[in-house]
């Protein structure tokens, strides 16, 4: 085993393999229009002979690609030379450093390796990603990758403040042992699955069906006109027969790949916490690994349906600073997270979330009267035609609405504690954002002179991983909270810099 | 500040709405103006068009003309209304600079109000357009993580677009 990471090196050989597949994959993907147009039509030794000189290509290319491929660590960046015909040398500051991610493809399990990938924050593009790696040198590298950190000090990461803790070293930890999190056995796999919006998945999987038989119509309208006439009527009854068990099938099918894509995606799934960050472990055919520092984390949300408040689960979404744009950042999912794991989960990230210290804030009244007159436009449609059903229909539902707008508006709410601040909303499908005022990158006032008059607004918090708003606030309160938000982040600020971590 | 279990006094804290707003320059108002007539001029010469046509080219017993009156209404009525937040807004439109952040302040009916903190800065950006460079004007983009936080303050003479730049970038760097 080669520990030295500070010559430039290669990856494991198995990686040619990989970066074969991956390539092959890659064209095939983004050419498999050709492909099927090629299935439809007449192929003779022609066609066969120039789509494997394509893949020979796509292949050799590959294999240039990796013999080409050189990574390393030098003083203060993780350095990458790459390309084809242009060589290009990536430079990576430790700084910018978002997580370290372990990967394993089937054939990474196979071989023993590992895919390492590291995202960095900011410009999307220029994460690194290396597909072969021994598990022990990956362990290797990082342990290097964190020695070289600390001993560099480059701990002036201007985007992020954290709050007394480490700031850059915390990226990559040793292996030990931290509290175990979420652990999700086959039984609660399967009720992770079985609560997944089957809907979706039925249309889903309906998209991967109709995209595996697109341009059949042809093929089987020809085969019709072929058949006598008697036969074609039978075949058209009994497709008519055949709607409602369709129907069926349609659903059937939503909640089998509901429970597939729940299998794959979260297979084994296994999280540990400890001081530092958060270790996630999960899938089938790809295993993820994820390792989230917690001063990387800018948001945090949780949601749940009735049906997973049932089974006691909510769904845990970690996000990152993102890329501009709203694409890339990193951002872990993880399902099942049970009530006493949350509570885990806060006190570490939000070790000021008290309830004790909470100042709590609800929208303006007005908001209830305009939520039901939005959930009220269905019935103009009704009363355009006042018919005694459609009178009665149309007041059935303002009643309706009128009670579910009610339970919406009053479960809007803001909690303000020391440094987090909560965002609830919602009370069929609920959901729960915490934030920390100590990393806000801006905040917001805005209404328009309509609510102006009102003295009513709304207050939007700009943190790197989004936007997220407390809409229809009181003026005097929206002030106060926006305020007390700023002070709040300089003083975080202060504190950083007072105790000589700051630049120099 | 304690970990254990800090009081929280809301009013405490200095206020923003005290401080006064500094104005972009006038000369932006100017532009803005323009701007507005360029794109009134475009749109109403696509709309008219077809009468303009029919000035030229009279078929005669063809009356399919009222109904075009709407989009001529429709797109008088909301120019006004751009108008009127161009003229209203710009005097509200403005920046101020505190110790630790800078807040940025824009519109008359959409009102906006921006703060971002100094600590947060990644980077500042001076940029100019061909109509901004013929007025000497700057516009400041200002960027931050994310994306979601960063603030454009347009319209700024030559001379105060680098002095602010200043401010920010040593106020950034401590």
């Amino acid at each position: 085993m080669n520990t030295d990471f500070s010559v430039p090196r290669m990856q494991h050989p198995v990686g040619m393999a990989i970066l074969v597949v991956k390539f092959c994959w890659k064209a095939i993907s983004s050419f498999w229009p050709i492909l099927i147009g090629l299935s439809l039509a007449e192929v003779d030794w022609r066609h066969y002979l120039a789509i494997s000189l394509v893949f020979i290509g796509v292949a050799a290319s590959a294999i240039v690609y990796y013999l080409r491929f050189r990574y390393h660590v030098a003083s203060d960046a993780l350095i990458v030379e790459r390309g084809l015909i242009q060589r290009e040398r990536l430079q990576i500051p430790f700084d910018r450093i978002q997580a370290v991610q372990l990967f394993q493809g089937p054939i990474q399990q196979l071989a023993g390796l590992t895919g390492v990938r590291v995202d960095t924050a900011g410009s999307s593009g220029s994460e690194l990603e290396l597909v072969a790696v021994r598990r022990s040198e990956a362990e290797g590298l990082k342990e290097h990758l964190r020695r070289r950190i600390e001993s560099t000090h480059a701990s002036a990461s201007s985007a992020l403040v954290a709050e007394g803790g480490e700031d850059t070293g915390a990226i990559f930890h040793q292996d030990k042992a931290g509290t175990p999190l979420v652990a999700l056995d086959f039984p609660s796999l399967m009720k992770v699955g079985l609560s997944q919006n089957h809907l979706r998945s039925a249309f889903i999987s309906l998209a991967v069906v109709m995209s595996f038989f697109q341009g059949m119509e042809d093929r089987v309208v020809a085969w019709l006109e072929g058949l006598p006439f008697a036969v074609q009527a039978l075949i058209g009854l009994t497709t008519v027969l055949l709607i409602l068990p369709g129907i069926m099938l349609f659903l059937l099918a939503g909640v089998v790949t509901s429970v597939v894509l729940a299998v794959l995606r979260y297979w084994r799934l296994n999280s540990t916490l400890d001081d530092e960050g958060l270790k996630l472990e999960m899938g089938l055919f790809k295993r993820n690994v994820f390792e989230v520092p917690f001063q990387k984390i800018h948001l945090t949300e949780w949601s749940s349906n009735w049906v997973r408040r049932q089974l006691g689960f909510e769904t845990l979404r970690i996000r990152q600073a993102q890329a501009e744009g709203g694409a890339g950042g990193l951002r872990v999912f993880i399902p099942a997270v049970e009530p006493a794991h949350r509570a885990a989960m806060e006190s570490a990230l939000y070790p000021d979330l008290l309830p004790e210290t909470a100042r709590e804030f609800r929208p303006a009244g007005r908001l209830r009267w305009l939520l039901w007159l939005i959930a009220l436009l269905p019935t103009t449609a009704l009363t355009l035609d006042p018919s005694a059903g459609n009178l009665i229909a149309a007041l059935l539902w303002s009643g309706f609405v009128f009670w579910t707008s009610g339970r919406r508006f009053r479960s809007l709410r803001m909690a303000v504690h020391g440094d987090a601040v909560v965002l609830e909303r919602g009370w069929f499908w609920r959901t729960r954002v915490l934030l920390k005022m100590s990393q806000l990158q801006g905040v917001e006032w805005k209404r328009n002179a309509l609510l102006e008059r009102r003295e009513i607004g709304h207050l939007v918090f700009h943190t790197a991983a989004g936007a997220r708003s407390f809409r229809y606030m009181r003026k005097l309160e929206g002030l106060q909270v926006r305020d007390f938000a700023l002070h709040q982040l300089h003083q975080a600020r202060w504190a950083l810099d007072g105790q000589g971590r700051g630049r120099p | 500040m304690a970990q254990a279990n800090p009081e929280i006094h809301l009013g405490d804290v200095p206020r923003l709405e005290e401080v006064t707003f500094l104005p972009v320059s006038r000369k932006y108002l100017r532009m803005r103006l323009a701007m507005w007539g360029a794109v009134q001029l475009l749109s109403f010469g696509f709309v008219l068009a077809p009468f303009v046509a029919k000035a030229f080219v009279d078929s005669g017993e063809f009356d399919g003309f009222s109904a075009w009156w709407w989009p001529v209404g429709a797109l008088s009525t909301l120019g006004l209304l751009w108008l009127l937040e161009e003229w209203k807004g710009f005097e509200r439109r403005g920046y101020a600079v505190r110790e630790w952040d800078i807040t940025y302040r824009t519109g008359w009916f959409f009102r906006n109000t921006t703060t971002v903190p100094f600590g947060m800065i990644q980077h500042s950006e001076l940029s100019q357009g061909p109509l901004s460079r013929a007025l000497g004007l700057n516009h400041l983009k200002i960027f931050t993580a994310g994306g979601s936080g960063n603030l454009r303050i347009a319209g700024l003479e030559e001379e105060e677009a680098q002095q602010l730049r200043a401010v920010i970038e040593v106020r950034t760097q401590r």
